[in-house]
This record gives structure tokens, C-alpha cells and sequence, in this order.
């Protein structure tokens, strides 16, 4: 156990590390995009009646949500490009896997949400005069997006730790350049302590904020 | 037009075979040592003595909040050099998955145990249990049967996220779809075939789940959200 810690050799190579977080950053902004925006759609259509739109939309669901994301990744990097004229780069596959993946999870929190408001909203709505889907825009999403938020925040941190996947197709994220530090000094226990430090102080705060907003959500229903 | 050709794929089954056998493993191993150090976790967290309690909560959310991959790589290429001991990709694979599920059961534990009514807990101990008589007689049995719901999307989790073992090259089935790929210049039919492989699978445990689920609701015995 006389290990001699040396991270003077990490914090040389600081900027490689923030290279990599605004790699991280990146992917994480347009998964998170992508993902939560793409799921609302989805979502709906399964909660739809028309055939045409609940099937597929199940399909969908169904197929990503029993299927590792790993696995998407790689056949979104090494198997589309044979049917496409071009290259998916590293950045495309990775986000393509993970934004179709979160938006399978979250159609199903945007479909949990919405079943969960009373009829009695939709039958006001609907007295009013207003139209399926202005009710669901006025009335129904909004009270709904509420009880939704700390599951869609469970969500978003799920997609910040999926981010990491990105560096097994050599995208270049906070991960990616740990490995190169390590393979660079020999100092693999530095590195990889220094990036788990670095995800753990991202992510603990919002952690935090989801339980926060739990309790708060229970102490208000 | 792409001419599709799946006979490298179907010639090297075995292969697939085996690395699913070996998917099955690792989730098997992690599953069991999860659930068993899990409970332990989630008895230290809920005790009334901080210094038990604090650090079985530091390790529960130590390991809820940093990406599974970076725990993979720090268990397979830090810890060997700093303990000073060998690590062969699949004890690297068990000992993070076990204690990465470890965390999550742990708080799936916990929910349960705090799900039971406060008058379970009085009665048993009206009756002169003491509170382990209480926890293992009275509460932990209701509390089980409670949790299977969440125990079992819990594995099935455990399951997908076992891919990443490929990455620290243990032979598992991504791993072997990698390798096949590579010979036979045949992605698109590979990763396509063990797409469907892992949807099969995964999917078969999740309508057994599901129906479990629904059996369980029907005798009013759980926390299914």
C-alpha cells in the first residue's frame, strides 16, 4: 500500500482535463436537448389512441429502452455508416445512442405525467371550449411537466454519466482524456481519481437539488 | 445497394454463445454480491449511530453519482498497482458491478424498510422482540416483497450496463460482436444481430418483470411507482 500520490503530474496536464469537461459539456447539452425534446413526441404518441401513432412509438420505446446504450453507440458508429454515404463521427454516434436511448426514457416519464393529472382537468378544459391539444398544451402539460420535473432531473443525470460512453469511440470527453494522461505518465491511480473526483463535484450538487425538489413535490401533494 | 451477408455472423454463433454466457456471469455474480452487500449498506445507513451511518451513505452516493465506466477503469487500472494485487478483467467487472449495485439495491433496501408501517415496528417490539428480531422476523419479510419490483428493473439495469465490460477487453457478448467485426469486416450485420440479441434477452426479463409487477399489485403488496 506504499503508494507514493503524485498528482502534480494530473494538475500538469490541467488543460487537457478541461479540454476533455468541455467535451463533456458538449455532449451532455445536446443529449440532454435532444433526449428530453425528442421524448415529449414520443411520448404523446404513446399516449395516443390511433394505432398509426401508438405502435410505432411503443416499438420505439420498447427497443431502446432493452437494448444496452453501449451497444447503440457502437452500431450507430461502426454499422450505419455502411447504409449512409458518410462517416458518423465520434461526436454523432455517441449522441445519436444516447439521445435516442433518453428520449425511450423519458416518453415514458411524459406519458406517466400526463396519466397522471385528473379527468376532471380534461373535462374542464374541455368545457371551456378549447381543443384536445390546446388543452393539453394549457392545461395538461404544465401541471404535468411539475410532478415530471424530478424524475426528468433523475433523467439528466443519468445522460451526464452516459456521456462517458462517448470515449469508447475516441470521442473526446473528460474520460477519454484520463485515459490519455494515464497512458502518458503512468499514473493511472491519479488520473482516474482525479476524473472520478471531477464527476462526483459535478453531479453531487444536482443530486442534491433532485432530492430537495422530491421532498418538496411530496410536502406539496 | 448494400448486399447483406450474415454468414460470418452465423458461422461464429459459438462465439456469441459463449459471450452471452459470460454477460449472464457477470450480471449473475454482481446481482448476488449486490443484493447481499446492498442490505448491509442500507442497515448501516439507516442506523441511529452516525459513525455507521455516514460513511455507508458516503459509499451509496459515492457510487449513485459517478459514471459506471470511470469506476470500471479506476477498479481495473488503478487499484491493482495501488493494492498491489493482480485483477483479471472479470474480477475487475464483479467487484465494480457488485458494488455499484451494491449502492443502488442499498437504497432499494432502504425504501422498503421505511415503507413499513411505524405500528409493525411497535407491535413486534410490544410483543418483547428485540429490534434485529423485529427487523428480521416483522419488517424485512413485508419489506421484501414490497421491493421486487424495484429490484428487479434494478437488475435488469445492472444487466445493460454490463456491456462496458467489453471495454476492459472481458470476453462478454458486445466484446466477441467487436471481434467478429473486426474479422470479418461485417459490422453493420454483426452489431445488428447482437442488437437483437441483447433486445431479446433483456426484453424477455423485463415482460417477466412487468408481469410479476402486476401480479404483485393485484395483492396489494407493493411500491411500484
Amino acid at each position: 500500500m506504499g503508494h507514493h500520490w503524485d498528482f502534480a503530474s494530473v494538475l500538469a496536464n490541467s488543460d487537457a482535463l478541461l479540454v476533455g469537461a468541455a467535451g463533456t459539456l458538449r455532449i451532455f447539452a445536446i443529449c440532454l436537448v435532444l433526449g428530453l425534446g425528442l421524448g415529449l413526441p414520443v411520448g404523446l404518441a404513446r399516449y395516443a389512441r390511433a394505432k398509426w401513432a401508438y405502435l410505432p412509438a411503443t416499438a420505439f420505446v420498447e427497443f431502446f429502452r432493452n437494448t444496452p446504450v453501449l451497444v447503440q453507440i457502437l452500431w450507430f458508429y461502426f454499422a450505419l455508416p455502411i447504409l449512409l454515404p458518410f462517416e458518423t463521427s465520434p461526436l454523432a454516434a455517441a449522441s445519436l445512442g444516447i439521445s435516442l436511448n433518453s428520449a425511450a426514457f423519458s416518453a415514458e416519464i411524459y406519458r406517466g405525467g400526463i396519466q397522471s393529472i385528473e379527468p376532471g382537468q380534461w373535462d374542464g378544459a374541455r368545457a371551456l371550449g378549447m381543443s384536445f391539444s390546446q388543452a393539453m398544451r394549457r392545461i395538461i402539460l404544465p401541471q404535468a411537466i411539475k410532478r415530471m420535473l424530478p424524475a426528468l432531473t433523475n433523467r439528466a443525470i443519468e445522460i451526464f454519466k452516459m456521456s462517458t460512453l462517448a470515449s469508447t469511440v475516441a470521442y473526446v470527453e473528460l474520460l477519454q482524456q484520463g485515459k490519455l494522461i494515464a497512458s502518458l505518465n503512468f499514473n493511472p491511480i491519479e488520473a482516474y481519481t482525479t476524473v472520478a473526483a471531477i464527476f462526483f463535484a459535478f453531479l453531487w450538487p444536482l443530486v442534491q437539488a433532485t432530492y430537495l425538489l422530491e421532498r418538496r413535490m411530496r410536502r406539496d401533494e | 445497394m448494400y448486399r447483406f451477408d450474415f454468414t460470418p455472423v452465423i458461422a461464429n454463433a459459438g462465439l456469441l454463445a459463449e459471450g452471452l454466457l459470460n454477460t449472464l456471469k457477470v450480471t449473475g455474480t454482481a446481482v448476488v454480491c449486490g443484493v447481499a452487500l446492498g442490505l448491509g449498506l442500507a442497515l448501516l445507513r439507516l442506523s441511529r449511530r452516525r459513525f455507521l451511518a455516514w460513511p455507508a451513505g458516503f459509499v451509496i452516493e459515492l457510487f449513485r453519482t459517478t459514471p459506471p465506466l470511470v469506476q470500471l477503469f479506476w477498479f481495473f487500472f488503478a487499484l491493482p498497482l495501488l493494492a498491489g494485487i493482480e485483477m483479471t478483467p472479470f474480477m475487475a467487472a464483479a467487484v465494480t458491478f457488485s458494488i455499484q449495485s451494491a449502492a443502488f439495491f442499498a437504497e432499494v433496501f432502504r425504501g422498503g424498510i421505511v415503507s413499513i408501517e411505524r405500528g409493525q415496528w411497535d407491535g413486534a417490539l410490544a410483543i418483547g422482540m428485540s429490534r434485529r428480531q423485529a427487523l428480521r422476523r416483522v419488517v424485512l419479510p413485508q419489506a421484501v416483497k414490497r421491493m421486487i419490483p424495484a429490484f428487479m428493473e434494478r437488475s435488469i439495469e445492472l444487466m445493460k450496463t454490463t456491456t462496458l465490460v467489453a471495454t476492459i477487453s472481458y470476453a462478454d457478448l458486445l466484446f466477441e460482436a467487436n471481434e467478429i467485426s473486426e474479422k470479418s469486416f461485417r459490422p453493420l450485420e454483426t452489431f445488428t444481430v447482437v442488437a437483437l440479441i441483447y433486445f431479446v434477452v433483456i426484453f424477455a426479463f423485463s415482460l417477466a418483470a412487468r408481469r410479476l409487477e402486476r401480479r404483485l399489485a393485484l395483492s396489494g403488496e407493493t411500491t411500484a411507482h
